[in-house]
């Protein structure tokens, strides 16, 4: 049998890439800096519901570079992306000025990308790719969204008349609950699986926060003014220090979550309890050629190896890391096996399950910290977010893998290396 | 043209007789060497054009390779399935072996004689080492070179040959993507190593004849690509800094075969000729325009094409013997062809 995958192999030709190959360190590799979050808080009640984006995004830049070698000159900094999904215009000015507020300098040029969900983790391809390339040397891969800014019967786009004559077209306008409802209804996921994959998410949460894993990915945010009731006249605004998640709740059972009625569809499975969390949170990643990183004297923590987006039915977005995942691996021959840490985020416990089974990973590597429905899912931020986590779980020289689905149809997905 | 049939075994490898003009060596399995016996045939082309068959080893596995003894005309070894190595004296009307050699710990997949010191010759094993032996010492190998690089799946090492220039050098191949270059002078015999096809099996080797820093690779990639082993720098120096990254350049690349090259050699009567067999039925001669010195080095290469087979071509040689360019090969269409590759 040997013999014949031997020649199999042979004829095939997969590109015959080891792990060592991916775990070696060369000059042009493109290697992780620093990557942080700040803390996510629910969208509407938590401490960073009436901070604007912007100034979030700026208290979260101020410390992110504090945390640099002192002698690290941002102005080195050779290229900014932001992922943002929900401000106007991905908030391309507004950001802009947070950057330059913050301490990047003007010469350092900034764009924004929105790719729904994924886009924070398609700034940190944007920036590895222009790395690669050689246009740059270093550069920094932010995410930032406040639902609570804009979140809302807003938020949801206008399609015009003509493209809903489109069948095809039309599903882009298909809400992200109902998706998960047709993922549930087309495989059958049952409302109990989905409760249980999801009070496990609120489980490892609490376990890990207990244990205070996520401290060291955590950049403390300090608020000025801070009001509970904004409107209150007689409360007095307060300065806080945001250290800690706003999502995680102790004791959530799969019956506990049992009791929440359907959100999306009478009779349906998707409730507000099996789904991400609305959330407020920022995320950055430093990005360099690691000869240059070694010549500036900055610390390496992994290697950025590559990324993968591919598309799906609009009308069954979640099912994209089912698909991704697989083009990734097998783009950089490597089992799903060899991989220690998966970071897919929890859209909706139905659409992870699918694509967790889809993919044939074991339960225990996924979300080791727990996942969106426990943490919160801030749109912009979440690619970064779990770039910063996993960085934390992996064991040095380990492979991790992050992964989302995307609205509108699509799955991100990309390689990292802990060094 | 001439042709003989394998029935029921499939070529692996041919080879023609450094003693006799009319002799030539065939190794083959049963079941395409996936499970089964394996058959070592001696032929000879008689003067009507008729290939007729002298003798036939049966033996337990699959066979993968055979050579000719250099120093002996009448000995002959063959690689077997099972790891071990056999000899047979075709002038002993036995159907054992005179001698056998067990201690690779895997199929064994190829053998090659020293051209040089003639009293030695080599194998490489799907176990990642490559052993040199000699029929003056049977009860052991006189030296185990190691070839496998910790972390991939597959370490085996496809091919070996000796330097026809140099006594003490010899190369091997492995699907780790690597060549390795070995100097038996040295302390450290691996005096070179590089990713030859940038990560992807390469499952052939040869030296050129003319040009002793020449030699040719075969890969899965469908290519053959053609080094001058002084122009690949550093390749040993795994230094993050040294700015290696991954595969060095090659003199000349030689792209047409649709499927993996399974053997490449080079003319024993041209600096610029090789053949090469491939999964994709085909048996090609190609011209190597880096072989001149002068203005034809900007010609395209040249490639002629023998398409007789029907199935994988496993092996082939270059006759040694009368005209030049006469050739051999075997596949899996249990067929082995003797034709003149400047006819083609």
């Amino acid at each position: 049998m040997e013999r014949l995958n031997q020649i199999k192999d042979q004829i095939t030709a997969p590109f015959a890439q080891s792990q060592e190959t991916l775990t070696s360190k060369k000059s042009d590799d493109v290697v992780i800096i620093s990557a942080y979050r700040t803390p996510i808080t629910k969208g509407g009640k938590g401490y960073f519901k009436d901070v604007k984006s912007d100034e979030l995004l700026y208290r979260f830049l101020v410390e992110f570079l504090a945390k640099l070698p002192s002698d690290f000159n941002p102005g080195k900094i050779g290229d900014v992306s932001v992922g943002n999904v929900l401000n106007k215009g991905a908030g391309a000015t507004e950001f802009r000025a947070a950057c330059l507020a913050a301490g990047i300098p003007y010469s350092t040029p900034f764009s924004v990308i929105n790719r729904q969900c994924s886009s924070s983790l398609t700034t940190v391809n944007d920036i590895a790719n222009k790395i690669k390339v050689g246009q740059i040397e270093v550069g920094l891969a932010l995410g930032i969204e406040s639902m609570s800014q804009f979140y809302g019967p807003g938020a949801i786009a206008d399609i015009s008349d003509v493209l809903k004559k489109d069948k095809e077209a039309a599903k882009c306008g298909i809400p992200m609950g109902i998706t998960n409802e047709n993922i549930a209804a087309k495989y059958t996921l049952s409302r109990e699986d989905q409760d249980k994959f999801a009070a496990e998410s609120y489980q490892k949460a609490e376990k890990a926060l207990k244990q205070g894993l996520f401290k060291e990915e955590i950049l403390p945010i300090t608020i000025d003014s801070y009001k509970e009731d904004p409107d209150d006249e007689d409360e007095k605004p307060q300065k806080v220090t945001v250290d800690t998640d706003g999502g995680p709740r102790a004791n959530v059972t799969a019956q506990s979550l049992g009791k929440i009625r359907a959100a999306f569809k009478k009779d349906g499975t998707t409730t507000a309890g099996n789904s991400s969390q609305v959330s407020d949170g920022a995320s950055g990643v430093l990005l360099a050629k690691r000869s240059t990183a070694e010549k500036l004297g900055l610390p390496i923590i992994g290697k950025y190896i590559d990324f993968v987006a591919v598309g799906v039915p609009p009308e069954i977005m979640g099912v994209g890391p089912g698909y991704a995942i697989p083009e990734l691996l097998t783009k950089n021959g490597v089992n799903v096996s060899d991989v220690a840490v998966f970071e897919i985020n929890e859209a909706f416990a139905g659409q992870a399950i699918w694509s967790i089974n889809k993919v044939g990973i074991d339960y225990n590597k996924v979300n080791p910290r727990g996942g969106a429905i426990a943490l919160g899912h801030p749109l912009g931020a979440t690619g970064g977010r779990q770039v910063a986590t996993i960085m934390r779980e992996l064991k040095t020289g380990e492979i991790g893998v992050t992964s989302m689905c995307i609205g509108t149809g699509m799955g991100a997905a990309a390689l990292f290396v802990k060094e | 043209m001439l042709q003989f049939r394998t029935k029921g075994y499939q070529g692996t490898a041919l080879h023609y007789s450094p003693f006799y003009d009319n002799k030539l060596l065939v190794s083959s399995s049963a079941n395409y060497g996936l499970v089964g016996n394996g058959r070592l045939y001696v032929l000879s082309i008689q003067p009507t054009g008729e290939i007729s068959q002298d003798i036939a080893y049966d033996t337990q596995d699959g066979l993968f390779d055979c050579a000719w003894s250099e120093i002996h005309e009448n000995q002959v070894v063959c690689a077997n399935g099972d790891g071990s190595i056999k000899m047979f004296d075709i002038g002993v009307k036995s159907p054992f072996p005179i001698m056998q050699w067990k201690e690779h710990q895997r199929e064994v997949y190829c053998v090659n004689w020293n051209l040089v010191d003639k009293s030695q010759f080599l194998s490489t094993s799907w176990d990642g080492t490559v052993k040199i032996w000699s029929p003056q010492r049977p009860q052991s190998s006189l030296l185990t070179l190691n070839t496998i690089k910790p972390g991939f799946k597959n370490n085996c090492a496809y091919q070996g040959t000796w330097n026809p220039h140099n006594k003490d050098m010899l190369m091997s191949v492995n699907a780790n993507g690597f060549v390795s270059v070995f100097d038996l002078r040295m302390g450290q015999p691996l005096v070179q190593e590089f990713l030859g096809h940038a990560g992807f099996e390469i499952l052939t080797c040869d030296w050129n004849k003319y040009r002793p820093n020449v030699i040719a690779t075969g890969s899965v990639d469908k290519s053959i690509k053609i080094w001058d082993l002084r122009m690949i720098q550093g390749s040993i120096d795994n230094s993050p800094m040294n700015g290696n990254t991954g595969s060095p350049i090659p003199m000349n690349q030689l792209l047409g075969h649709e499927f993996a090259v399974k053997k490449i050699t080079w003319s024993p009567h041209s600096a610029g000729e090789l053949l090469s067999c491939s999964y994709d039925m085909s048996a090609r001669v190609w011209q190597d325009y880096t072989a001149d010195n002068n203005m034809s080095r900007f010609r395209k290469n040249q490639c002629k094409m023998f398409n007789r087979h029907t199935e994988f071509v496993a092996g082939g040689e270059y006759s040694l013997w009368g005209q030049p360019g006469w050739c051999g090969t075997v596949g899996w269409d249990e067929m082995c062809y003797v034709f003149d590759s400047r006819r083609l």
